[in-house]
């Protein structure tokens, strides 16, 4: 059965945003990703505009990941508090990569800029996160034993981190920080996203894995509160600003990305954080690939519908 | 006695005026007809394009065009060029000036069978007579314009918003005239708006005869109020939006409680 999206301006077959719904939410779910980075190309590739398609999926990601923190917070993976810094730092972040793209636009080369920082984001985090995933299967392999606490690799880097001002507990991570470093990393996670027009979730995730130290499931369960948090402000910013919110096909998209989170989550609790891990890695080099494909390659059509207007 | 021969006055006025009129019209477009059958395109919330069918009569003999276009406006888009000598991406902005957003061009043969180009350009009939009356911004040459304005019309023929075909219009012998019949498919990414429909009769490479008719596309029902909320009443709309988002995800984050258990 076809709708008619009154904002898109195209008739769309339910079955493929239900579906493309339920694909992502289940990302979502599993991974604490907002799963922008798949989400918006595939709804351009059937004949969604690219402007509404980046704003109608920042509608459906509040359901989702609403969806998504609920299931998680039941289960006691949200760290709030650290959540709250993120935030912080992810809403300064945002506003100074606003201003970013408008110089980068005034010098002309936005579109090359972006591109490039979108293709190295994800091939390095997604090549490093592949890597240690695989490193740390395979030492729990050889020790055959059962979970062994983080080992702490007292480096230059982390006796930084541990001077700096602001110590605090964060209670559900396990883990003691300078307030300052979420806010810090949030910031550049927001800088980077909003330059890329994505959420950012398979950027933070690696940040609280990595520089936070946090344990997997807290981190998706904490990344979804957060982006949960950003999607609502953007959802509202393109309704209000950029008239680009199409109701009827968020909520279609919403329909597969609720029922997918939960599905994601009970999945999740069945793998081990290194499995989860390598998993998001796969997916992410997948993207990096198709995008290095579609750079490369000869497109079809040499015009393409302009952005907003 | 004076009223009736104002009267008269009148009438005989009014006689001499409907001959004129007779006369003139009977000159100018002795049978063309043009009629589209759906003339008022509802868009709701079920609407997947629709057809559209022209029909009409015209002189026995005679070839005919049949043009559905919007009106001509003005249309940006992004171009793609290589970058560095290797990689794909938007360079810029391509403008394209006098050209229609919609069009979709059927006669009996090929056009340039049919017509010389200096009559295609003057009725604005077929791809290369928009091409001649286009402008783009930026072109170094006329070799340029024709490739970019190539690039339009695929551009244009994958979004369906631009078709053309030769020798689909059926024509048949009806009381010595000729009756013509096209079934369009109408696609529904054309927008909101009005389409001009014009017939021209065709004859020893010109034009002799044209008709016009319309066709309405407007929105209605549930996509009429969701299109003018989200542009008049944008916080409104915002709200709701991300209300409801909210709403499906708690609900359907209780149902699995409910229904899957801790698990």
């Amino acid at each position: 059965m076809h709708l008619y999206l009154p904002v898109a301006l195209t008739s769309i077959n339910i079955l493929i945003p239900v579906g493309l719904g339920l694909a992502v939410g289940l990302l979502s779910g599993l991974f604490g990703v907002g799963g922008g980075f798949l989400m918006t190309p595939l709804l351009i590739m059937f004949g969604i505009p690219s402007t509404v398609a980046a704003a109608t999926d920042s509608n459906q990601i509040v359901a989702a990941s609403t969806s998504g923190t609920y299931a998680h917070w039941k289960v006691g993976n949200v760290d709030f508090k650290m959540g709250f810094h993120l935030l912080i730092g992810g809403f300064i972040g945002g506003l100074l990569g606003v201003q970013a793209i408008k110089v980068l636009k005034a010098m002309g080369n936005a579109d090359f800029v972006i591109k490039m920082t979108y293709v190295l984001m994800l091939g390095v985090v997604g090549s490093y996160m592949f890597i240690e995933s695989l490193q740390a299967i395979r030492k729990s392999k050889n020790k055959a034993e059962a979970v062994k606490p983080l080992q702490e690799k007292e480096n230059s880097f982390s006796r930084f981190l541990k001077s700096l001002p602001l110590q605090t507990r964060y209670e559900k991570s396990g883990v003691t920080h300078s307030m300052i470093l979420p806010i810090v990393f949030g910031g550049f996670v927001g800088v980077l996203a909003a330059l890329m027009g994505v959420g950012g979730g398979f950027l933070m995730v690696p940040v609280m894995v990595y520089i936070l130290r946090m344990p997997m499931h807290v981190v998706v369960g904490t990344s979804l509160f957060q982006i949960l948090f950003n999607c609502i402000e953007v959802t509202f910013l393109q309704a209000y600003t950029n008239h680009n919110v199409d109701f009827i096909l968020a909520v279609l998209l919403l329909l597969g990305s609720t029922v997918g989170a939960q599905i994601g989550t009970v999945f999740g609790r069945k793998l081990r954080g290194e499995q989860l891990k390598i998993i998001l890695a796969v997916i992410v080099l997948l993207v990096t690939v198709k995008i290095v494909f579609d750079l490369t390659l000869t497109p079809s059509l040499l015009l393409a519908q302009a952005g907003g207007h | 006695m004076a009223k009736s021969k104002t009267s008269t006055t009148y009438a005989l006025f009014g006689l001499i005026l409907a001959a004129a009129i007779l006369m003139i019209s009977g000159n100018a477009s002795a049978t063309l007809t043009a009629k589209a059958n759906h003339d008022n395109i509802k868009i709701n919330f079920f609407y997947h394009g629709s057809t559209v069918g022209v029909s009409g009569i015209s002189e026995p003999g005679t070839d005919l065009v049949i043009k559905i276009a919007s009106p001509e406006g003005h249309e940006a888009l992004k171009e793609k060029g290589k970058v560095g000598g290797l990689l794909w991406m938007n360079v810029g902005t391509m403008k394209f000036e006098h050209v229609p957003h919609f069009y979709s061009i059927h006669s009996t043969k090929k056009l340039d069978e049919l017509l010389t180009s200096e009559e295609r350009d003057k009725y604005g009939i077929g791809y290369k007579a928009l091409e001649r009356g286009a402008a783009l911004d930026p072109v170094r040459s006329d070799e340029e314009k024709a490739q970019w304005f190539e690039e339009f019309i695929r551009f244009k023929e994958k979004s369906k918003l631009y078709t053309a075909s030769a020798g689909n219009i059926e024509l048949k012998d009806k009381d010595g005239k000729q009756s013509y019949y096209i079934l369009t498919a109408w696609p529904y990414q054309a927008p909101p708006g009005d389409y001009l429909v014009t017939v021209y009769a065709v004859k020893d490479g010109r034009v002799i005869d044209q008709a016009a008719s319309k066709v309405h596309v407007e929105q209605a029902g549930i996509v009429k109020t969701l299109a003018g909320m989200a542009r008049n009443n944008a916080a409104l709309y915002g709200l709701i939006s991300i209300v409801s988002a909210l709403g499906a995800g708690f609900g359907v984050g209780l149902i699995f409680r409910k229904g899957g258990g801790a698990h």
